[in-house]
């Protein structure tokens, strides 16, 4: 094991603490909106419902994942002029790998990033001894940079000018993590984009969610206090301006969907599918609902439900014809979403009011759809 | 002093006395008596014309050598450019003439003013300037390749035939260039060659050629022959071309590649018009052998007319087709399928997959060995990465600090502060 040593001059480490603490306090009473940001930091830990497989296919069925959207051009990657695309002669069985292999890149490229409980703070003292008080006036930092040791495991410990011997806290760990074993993208200091309030609010109102959303994952564990602050203003930002289609396809939505029902406000989410039509994707939401707070009325049905929901093909557009089954599935997910308007939403007569509209578009798609098939003599 | 000044005056008096005739030259006096002199200066005796041709002519024999062109020639000036009756040597004010009879309430008087110094630097200045050769000026965005020179230049669609109009398109000139030849009856004639192109810039495009005695007569020709002999090409997603081809005419050799959004036209400039004739916007094009326009214009040509497209391969090959792209994670597009697909088993063993090598008609270029620059093996290069390898970060930590602390300086700048440099 070999230890590095490092100096600290002990007014230092005191800016430090008090800078991580600065930017949350104003970003509060500076914004002219006031989004308070909730963080997952109450008695109830979400990591267990959002690790859990149901839920994560939940989420990942909600993000209704568009190819031509995930595999987008992003940046040109520092190049100046893009390659040259490259083109293959393949079979109908070698086309069918690929794709499959495409799907697998489509999952990695849509991983969620993880919900967990804001961390408690280090406070564990290794030893005392006051031998050593007044030895030196600045702080020595040990931090064990054995090679493959996990960032979150390695050992870093400060020996304090007052002869305590103790674990650093989660700020110096990061900061020396950094140091040693720097991530790409991440900076020591905070960048301002989201220590500056009002360069934080710009993103927003220029609709750069998943920008700020991206960055925040580079530069941020999702257990910090920090990264849950800058995630649930974005996630509200976009609740209050119904701005879900920017985040869909992308990996950040199925994290939005969870911290909307987690924190109860999900019914505008809700709204926003009955209007589009997508009533089964309003199931999977009620499900969801249902798997984190077991709150529904007729909760007990969801899960059947869903399970019959996943086989189906993602419907990115609204469908042109429709089968006997896909007719019946969506008059049970209707019954559904009605059951859970009447019980349990808090936009009722909204809601209400979409799901008659999309009721009587889909009686005229079904009439249409019934009408061809028996032109077609195949009734 | 006022003996002096009286000297003085007494000194230029006999000198003006003195000086006096020469001022009346003898020709004045001559020209008034009506008996002719023998003696005369040829300036007065003959016309401009005549004399400015005595010293511009070459001799037959000299200008067969070249002589009298380029450098050290020497031009006809205008002598009356510049020049006003009433105003000369001799600053005089001439009422009726030079200047109003009554100024005011005032009658002039014919009077001599105070002489002007810079008057004849001025007439000097202006003759030099005709002496000198003076260019065409053209507007930045109507110049050609080379100057005021017609290759590069557009010279607007083709003429109209009856009522069908050639709107959309442009002309660029490629080619003008003057050829002799031979005539029975008139012996060596000049003639005009012109070669165009014209195009819409959305697929279709046409060359000509045009000869005439006359250089604007052959641009209109070939202008006009241009845009009867359209042809049209299909344009991959609006911007370049099918896929990677080798073409030829004569000796010349044409490798031309497909290129991605944002490329541009990297190629030789005759195909970078037809190109942009076309409407193709990424292309890279490498021209071998002799560089005779109508050979690069005419294989390029072919080259477009011989591409397959994408759905033509894919059929040729009975296989679908897939296009990779890094921009889009390498995502499989299928650009093309064919109405039967051949099995795994199907395809014999010798053929040809590989995409580049089939459109290429199995084709190798030669890519040459990229040597090493000749300072990269000299020991003083090997000095200099050593010297500089710990400045390598510097532009970017630069950049960073100035985002941080708004300044190249760091947290520490106010604790330790630089020390100011000390005035010299």
């Amino acid at each position: 094991m070999s230890l590095l040593i490092r100096r600290f001059v002990p007014t230092k480490t005191c800016n430090v603490v008090l800078k991580q603490n600065e930017p949350a306090i104003v970003v509060i009473s500076r914004r002219k909106l006031s989004i308070v940001p909730s963080m997952y930091d109450g008695e109830r830990d979400p990591a267990p419902k959002f690790f859990s497989s149901y839920v994560q296919k939940l989420l990942k069925r909600l993000t209704r994942p568009d190819f031509s959207k995930v595999f987008r051009k992003r940046t040109n990657s520092g190049v100046p002029v893009l390659k040259t695309p490259t083109y293959k002669f393949l079979t109908s069985d070698e086309l069918e790998l690929e794709f499959s292999k495409a799907r697998l890149k489509a999952d990695k490229l849509l991983q969620m990033p993880p919900v967990v409980k804001v961390h408690q703070k280090i406070d564990e003292v290794l030893s005392q001894d006051p031998a050593l008080v007044g030895y030196d006036t600045a702080k020595y930092l040990f931090t064990d940079i054995t090679f493959g040791v996990a960032n979150e495991h390695r050992l870093i410990i400060e020996r304090d000018p007052d002869g305590f011997l103790r674990s650093c806290d989660h700020d110096v760990r990061k900061r020396l993590n950094q140091v040693y074993f720097p991530l790409k993208g991440r900076s020591i200091k905070e960048p301002l984009m989201f220590s500056d309030s009002e360069k934080f609010n710009n993103l927003l109102d220029r609709e750069k969610y998943e920008f700020v959303l991206d960055r925040a994952c580079v530069q941020y564990e999702p257990d910090e206090p920090n990264y849950q602050r800058v995630t649930s203003i974005t996630y509200q930002h976009i609740d209050m301006n119904k701005k879900y289609d920017l985040l869909r396809s992308t990996r950040h939505f199925g994290p939005l969907a969870f911290y909307l029902t987690w924190h109860q406000s999900m019914d505008s989410l809700m709204l926003e599918l009955l209007q589009s039509g997508a009533v089964r994707e309003a199931v999977l939401l009620a499900a969801l609902r249902y798997a984190i707070h077991s709150d529904i009325a007729n909760g007990d049905v969801a899960h059947a439900l869903t399970e019959e929901i996943f086989p189906s093909p993602v419907q990115l557009s609204k469908p042109e014809q429709l089968s006997e089954a896909d007719i019946d599935l969506d008059n049970k997910c209707i019954e559904f979403v009605q059951k859970y308007i009447v019980s349990n939403s808090s936009m009722k007569s909204q809601q209400e009011l979409a799901l008659q509209g999309f009721r009587e578009y889909y009686q005229q798609l079904v009439e249409l759809s019934r009408g061809l098939q028996k032109a077609h003599g195949k009734v | 002093m006022s003996k002096l000044l009286s000297l003085g005056k007494v000194l230029i008096k006999p000198m003006n006395v003195v000086f006096r005739p020469n001022n009346f030259t003898p020709n004045l006096q001559v020209t008034l008596s009506t008996s002719s002199v023998h003696n005369v200066n040829f300036f007065n005796k003959l016309p401009a014309e005549k004399l400015w041709k005595s010293v511009t002519s070459v001799s037959n024999a000299g200008a067969k050598k070249g002589r009298g062109k380029g450098t050290g020639r020497i031009r006809i000036r205008d002598l009356n450019r510049g020049q006003m009756i009433g105003v000369g040597k001799i600053n005089m004010l001439w009422p009726g003439l030079s200047a109003p009879v009554i100024r005011g309430r005032e009658l002039l008087k014919q009077q001599r003013l105070p002489d002007d110094p810079e008057r004849m630097e001025k007439l000097i200045k202006l003759r030099d300037s005709m002496t000198r050769f003076r260019r065409l000026r053209l507007n930045p965005i109507e110049r050609g390749w080379s100057g005021s020179k017609m290759p590069g230049r557009s010279i607007g669609p083709p003429d109209p035939i009856g009522e069908d109009e050639f709107t959309g398109f442009d002309t660029k000139v490629l080619q003008l260039r003057s050829i002799l030849i031979m005539k029975g009856s008139l012996g060596r004639t000049r003639n005009y060659q012109a070669m165009v192109v014209t195009g819409n810039g959305q697929g279709l495009a046409g060359f000509g050629l045009g000869k005439s005695k006359e250089a604007p007569a052959a641009l209109r020709k070939a202008k006009n022959r241009a845009g009867q002999k359209l042809m049209h090409f299909e344009i991959y997603d609006g911007h370049t071309i099918f896929h990677d081809f080798y073409t030829a005419f004569g000796r010349t050799k044409i490798f031309v590649q497909k290129r991605n959004e944002g490329y541009g036209l990297k190629c030789h400039r005759a195909i970078k018009e037809i190109c942009q004739a076309i409407g193709i916007k990424n292309l890279r094009a490498k021209v071998e052998g002799p560089i005779n326009i109508q050979h690069i214009v005419k294989a390029f040509f072919i080259g477009l007319l011989q591409q397959r497209t994408h759905k033509q391969l894919a059929e040729e090959k009975k296989l679908h087709l897939v296009e990779y792209k890094a921009e889009n994670e390498y995502y499989p597009k299928l650009v093309a399928s064919p109405s039967v697909v051949r099995t795994k088993e199907e395809i014999p063993k010798n053929e040809t997959l590989d995409f580049v090598q089939y459109v290429m008609n199995d084709k190798l270029i030669l890519r040459k060995k990229k040597f090493p620059r000749f300072y990269e093996t000299m020991p003083h290069y090997q000095i200099f990465l050593k010297k500089y390898e710990k400045y390598r970060n510097h532009e970017k930590i630069r950049l960073n600090l100035k985002v941080e602390h708004g300044d190249i300086k760091s947290f520490l700048t106010d604790k330790y502060p630089e020390p100011k440099e000390q005035e010299a």
